[in-house]
């Protein structure tokens, strides 16, 4: 009885470590990720949006990059990798706007272009015109 | 028993400790820093920011590119590292974006003087077809008669050639009248002033070819009804004649004399008598081309 008394008293620290250890297990738990949908959804958009906005014809390396990490961040939550599937989500979002953006530039570029050279045009027909009289 | 358990409680308990002190310690091991490549996005948007015409064009962008080129500055332990990797990524994005930004802002800027400069070359080409227009229609009018653009500027012309002439457009065509001031009274045969007034109608047929004209003479009623006929038909042959003369087809050319039949007002005043001695030029409209498509 004494015995046990003395053993159960023992045992009270090495209860208390393990309690311990089991809530930071839980809390662990508690704030481990859930699946990142948000930055998922964010991402698909982005894309979407690229896509839409003619980025396969004037940023297809960026389009291609910004769905490349769309795929890592699926198959990070396969392997329930929130963390890292919420960092290559946002990261593909962020990349399918940069692939936005240049190609917006790059069509603003162009219209620029096809301007110059209407100009040039104009001019060379006009001296062209100029030098038959 | 009691304190070989006792022992290995609080041996247990040290080992607890231990080991959280050294996850502790662990953490602290190496000195955080700010991640690598951060220093790279850093340079990057200091390059926008100082360039003047670009920092300008998208403000939005490159704020939000500072505050992420910010965060992956922040300084992270060893441990840390793809946390680092990422921020430096998404960093890097946000200034790439705000520079794509800027560019394409600085695009539509610089359109703004391109429309003009466009505007300009458009006028002076213009400028410089109708100037070639008018050249050729004064050179040779059959030559430009197929040109699309040339019908334009010629139903233009038109007008300001009938304005010229101090016609009247009608249903028959466009009507001239000279009144008294071609003859002497009584006489068939052109003033020598009146050639000014017929250089106009000269003018006017050399360049519209495809235009036929009536030449009717008309009197008042003084004198015999033959003798007025007889006067009105020379009168109307001495016009025609006289545009003969001046290169005028012949063919294209129909007098025919009135006579006192066809007043225009009232033969009892001097007035009236005066109006009713006339030429009228009757400059038909053009026959109606058949539709081609």
């Amino acid at each position: 009885m004494n015995d046990r008394s003395a053993f159960g008293r023992a045992l009270r620290p090495l209860i208390a470590a393990s309690l311990a250890g089991v809530l930071m297990l839980v809390g662990a738990c508690a704030s481990a990720p859930l699946r990142p949908d948000s930055a998922l959804d964010g991402a698909r958009v982005a894309i979407s949006n690229a896509d839409k906005a003619g980025a396969g014809q004037y940023a297809n390396a960026e389009l291609a990059e910004a769905r490349a990490r769309l795929t890592l961040a699926d198959n990070a939550v396969r392997v329930e990798d929130m963390v890292m599937a919420e960092r290559y989500a946002r990261e593909s979002q962020v990349q399918a706007e940069l692939a936005s953006a240049r190609t917006a530039a790059a069509k603003a570029e162009a219209v620029n272009r096809d301007i110059e050279r209407g100009t040039e045009a104009m001019i060379e027909e006009m001296k062209r015109a100029g030098d038959q009289r | 028993m009691n304190n070989l358990f006792r022992n290995h409680a609080s041996y247990a308990t040290a080992l607890t400790i231990a080991a959280g002190v050294g996850l502790t310690l662990a953490g602290c091991a190496t000195a955080p820093i700010s991640p690598e490549g951060s220093a790279d996005v850093r340079a990057k948007l200091t390059q926008l920011q100082s360039d003047p015409a670009l920092a300008t064009n998208a403000p939005a962008a490159i704020r939000e590119a500072e505050a992420a080129v910010r965060t992956a500055e922040e300084p992270l332990a060893a441990a840390d590292a793809s946390l680092g990797t990422h921020r430096v990524y998404i960093a890097d994005r946000k200034v790439e974006i705000a520079m794509a930004q800027a560019a394409t802002k600085q695009a539509e800027l610089q359109r703004v003087k391109l429309g003009e400069e466009r505007e300009r070359a458009r006028l002076a080409a213009r400028t410089r077809e109708a100037d070639a227009a008018h050249a050729e229609a004064d050179a040779t009018r059959a030559a430009a008669a197929g040109a699309a653009t040339q019908a334009a500027l010629q139903a233009e012309d038109m007008q300001r050639q009938i304005d010229a002439l101090q016609a009247k457009a009608t249903e028959r065509g466009i009507v001239l009248t000279l009144g008294d001031v071609l003859f002497t009274s009584g006489r068939a045969d052109l003033k020598v002033g009146a050639a000014g007034n017929l250089d106009r109608l000269v003018a006017f047929l050399d360049q519209n070819p495809d235009r036929r004209v009536v030449i009717e003479g008309h009197t008042d009623n003084v004198g015999s009804d033959d003798s007025n006929l007889g006067l009105s038909q020379r009168r109307a042959d001495s016009v025609k004649s006289f545009l003969v003369q001046r290169g005028i087809a012949a063919e294209r050319i129909v007098a025919s004399g009135k006579g006192e039949h066809q007043p225009v007002a009232d033969n009892q005043s001097e007035g009236g008598r005066q109006q009713n001695r006339r030429v009228e030029v009757i400059i038909e409209n053009p026959a109606p081309v058949a539709e081609t498509t």
